[in-house]
């Protein structure tokens, strides 16, 4: 009757649906790109020609009416150049920053904890199997953040997406959030529910603190208590440093320390990774403290796993993996850096993702330009769709009724529908 | 002449994901239509013998917030938590006008509380036991994915082809609130409410949804409603004249909550006799004499005011009234919603093929409409 914490997470659609192997996120990324590539090229050329064709039939017409895709028409439509399209690399630079930029809009509407760390799952699940050249990622990320919010907050109330639109920018109605919500669902494959690794730290940080007050009761190696928390009181300050004798309210603080550097790495650059498609929550959050201090980590995590045991080595290796997935981020380096070199590097970063930016202004896909108007066209297309099958419809309608009829007559009527 | 997005049949790969999903299933006859939902029934294109439920959310014209917190929640949680007594989502697609679909098992029996209500049917202390148990270990599995359900209730409380209790509605799930996380008390249905929540205690957990359970337990032993009322104030009341009114003393910290009345201070309340002391063993014993000294033990540590004292889904399990005699019948010896000749016949007409004792494919196919969608 006991499930174990990894049960749990296998059956979470976080590890059936959104865990990958590098290698297969790879190939994703790289598939999603081909596939939308081929559909840019052969959209801006169908609507070249359509162009072409429409200034030869109407000559008369001095200015040209653009009914293709509204005012927002990209130029790339009106230009005869070869369509320069984005790699998979470089839309996932694109995708990066915008998720950089949720980070900034959450901490600018002082969205609770949850709503910005989801938010950066959905984006980054979301443009694994689209491109932001079908979808742009302005327009996306205004409304997964919505999203977020409704799934992290909706149990506090009412979101009303009103609001919400007033405080996400200049020009943006609720129209312009709620049109692409279906496309995004799709996207998502409809999993919602994201696994952060928020908690996991927490209930670490606090099992720590048991073992310093000598309350702890997990595994512990055949270790009692007040043993382990003589240990935890020698902990060495570096790997391979000598063990000392550290008061214990010395070791308090540096727990509290450990703790917030870690959530802070956890919040600020681990979820601008791809850690959540490579590893679990609890790996993650491992790796984390570990970045932040090493020994501490290793003591803890001895003591749940002994060093002999036969998947510590392999344990180790995946934590130290993660470790360097999150600690190589551009943003965990500038920790390192003196502020005048952060800012160099900054400076010609923000350049590229720039010059990136107005690259994809270039190679977007006509046909989803408009999110808004492309969704009312197919809530219309819908119906029109059923209005021409409706003869067709009638026929198989009145067949079935033919058909409840005579098994009524048989049965006699039905009783369930009017005792309701 | 717009350039039609939707004509050319170039889909990005999320499209084509959805529409595969949504080909994998071919929708059949109606099952029924509620404010919120369309059912229809299904069944996989490759293999017509599984048949499920499709509930078709209905756009609300009403809300204009997008896809509605209900239809969020229950995407959210039921994807995550694969139970044998939790109603399975077995997948989503989105339809073409954009309503969100939702393949559900079916479970074609009815529920727990058309199964009370229905005086043709006959059943023992031992089948009690066997359905609480069933709910018991939904609600149990749902806590150890730190998921609060909120909503447990008779008609929540499905019943399968088979008989097993299927745990559905969603709609109002939440995850276990981080420490100090204020959360809403206008949640569960009024009649399952626990007093904490009424009281307006806004920390509550998983031992709230065992008073849940507690109340329709009551409700299979008595054939009845058990806690009804008409406002919270009421059910306030009805909570203490049947189980006295809690004190300091026998729930600590209860004089705290915003709502909470102190016995001495409550007589110039109407209809309040509500100065009670703690009801007695011997009182439980007599209230539900059908479950045998053990089950009235059990049902009074689900019906246990104090949420600290109150069984959570974990001590549920370990209780002794399991193992004791009567065992829990068999699920297919239990007796199932839809008794009387007529109504077993009507049930039997829409929804024969998943009727084990009942030949299958003829009835399906007799009754799916295959035209549709």
């Amino acid at each position: 009757m006991q499930l174990t914490e990894d049960d749990l997470y296998r059956s979470s659609t976080q590890f059936r649906k959104w865990s990958f192997t590098a290698q297969q996120l790879h190939a994703q990324r790289q598939k999603t790109n081909l596939s939308a590539t081929e559909r840019v090229k052969a959209n801006v050329a169908r609507v070249r020609a359509q162009r072409a064709q429409q200034a030869a039939d109407s000559d008369s017409i001095s200015s040209g009416v653009d009914n293709c895709s509204g005012a927002s028409t990209p130029n790339v439509v009106t230009s005869a150049v070869e369509v320069n399209c984005l790699t998979a690399e470089e839309e996932l630079k694109i995708v990066n920053d915008f998720c950089e930029r949720a980070i900034a809009l959450g901490t600018h509407n002082n969205f609770p904890s949850p709503v910005v760390p989801t938010c950066i799952q959905y984006m980054r699940r979301f443009y694994l199997y689209n491109s932001p050249m079908t979808y742009h990622v302005n327009i996306i990320l205004r409304t997964i953040m919505y999203l977020a919010t409704k799934v992290e907050l909706c149990t506090v109330g009412h979101i009303n997406v009103g609001p919400f639109a007033e405080g996400a920018g200049r020009n943006v109605t609720t129209e312009s959030i709620l049109a692409p919500e279906y496309v995004i669902m799709q996207g998502l494959r409809y999993n919602l529910d994201v696994r952060h690794p928020f908690r996991g730290v927490k209930a670490g940080n606090m099992e720590m603190l048991e073992i310093l007050h000598g309350k702890y009761q997990g595994p512990s190696q055949g270790l009692k208590a007040a043993e382990v928390q003589a240990q935890m009181l020698q902990i060495p300050m570096k790997v391979n440093g000598p063990a000392m004798k550290m008061p214990a309210n010395k070791v308090e603080e540096r727990i509290h320390q450990a703790y917030s550097t870690a959530t802070q790495t956890l919040r600020n650059v681990a979820v601008l990774t791809d850690a959540y498609f490579l590893y679990t929550p609890s790996q993650i959050w491992l790796a984390a403290h570990l970045l932040a201090d090493e020994p501490l980590t290793l003591f803890y995590l001895n003591l749940k796993v002994p060093p002999s045991h036969p998947t510590y080595p392999k344990l180790l290796t995946t934590l130290r993996n993660c470790a360097t997935l999150i600690s190589s981020h551009r943003l965990y380096v500038y920790n390192t850096l003196p502020q005048a070199e952060k800012d160099a590097r900054e400076a010609i970063h923000q350049a590229e993702v720039k010059k990136l930016v107005q690259k994809l202004k270039n190679c977007r896909d006509p046909d989803k330009v408009d999110l808004v108007k492309l969704n009312q066209a197919q809530k219309r297309d819908a119906v029109e769709g059923g209005a021409l099958e409706e003869s067709k419809a009638k026929r198989r309608k009145v067949a079935r009724e033919t058909y409840e009829n005579e098994a009524d007559a048989f049965w006699g009527p039905e009783l369930a529908n009017k005792a309701e | 002449m717009t350039s039609s997005a939707t004509a050319d049949g170039g889909q990005d790969l999320a499209e084509q994901m959805n529409d595969a999903v949504r080909e994998k299933f071919v929708m059949g006859g109606f099952l029924g239509e509620g404010t919120y939902a369309m059912v229809h029934k299904a069944h996989y294109r490759h293999d017509p013998s599984q048949v499920f439920a499709v509930k078709k959310i209905k756009l609300n014209a009403e809300y204009h917030n997008g896809i509605a917190p209900d239809a969020i929640r229950e995407m959210q949680f039921l994807s995550e938590l694969t139970h044998p007594n939790i109603l399975k989502l077995i997948d989503v697609f989105s339809s073409k006008d954009q309503n969100l679909s939702f393949v559900l098992e079916l479970a074609p029996r009815g529920d727990l509380e058309k199964l009370w209500k229905n005086k043709d049917i006959t059943y023992t202390a031992a089948d009690i036991k066997a359905w609480t148990n069933m709910l018991c270990q939904g609600i149990w599995f749902c806590h150890e994915n730190f998921v609060l359900h909120r909503d447990i209730k008779g008609s929540n409380a499905l019943i399968a082809a088979d008989g097993t209790i299927k745990l559905a509605d969603f709609g109002l799930a939440r995850r276990f609130a981080d420490p100090g996380t204020r959360m809403t008390t206008q949640m569960i249905t009024r009649m399952y409410r626990p007093l904490e929540l009424l009281y307006g205690c806004s920390h509550y957990g998983g031992t709230a949804d065992m008073w849940s359970i507690g109340v329709v337990m009551a409700e299979l032993v008595k054939r009845d409603w058990y806690l009804g009322s008409e406002t919270d104030i009421q059910q306030v009341s009805v909570i203490c004249e049947k189980f006295g009114t809690p004190t300091e003393e026998t729930w600590p910290g209860v004089s705290a909550l915003p709502y909470y009345v102190a016995p001495e201070k409550q007589n110039n309340m109407v209809g309040t006799t509500a100065n009670r002391i703690a009801r007695p063993r011997s009182w439980w014993r007599q209230e539900f004499m059908l479950l045998g000294d053990d089950g009235a033990e059990f049902i009074k540590g689900l019906l246990t005011l104090d949420p600290q004292k109150r069984f959570n889904s974990r001590r549920a399990l370990e209780d002794k009234y399991w193992t004791n005699m009567p065992r829990p019948t068999k699920k297919e010896n239990l007796p199932k919603e839809g008794g009387g000749e007529k109504a077993v016949g009507d049930d039997l007409k829409r929804k024969g093929g998943e009727t084990p004792t009942n030949g299958r494919a003829d009835k399906v196919a007799r009754k799916l409409d295959f035209g549709a969608m």
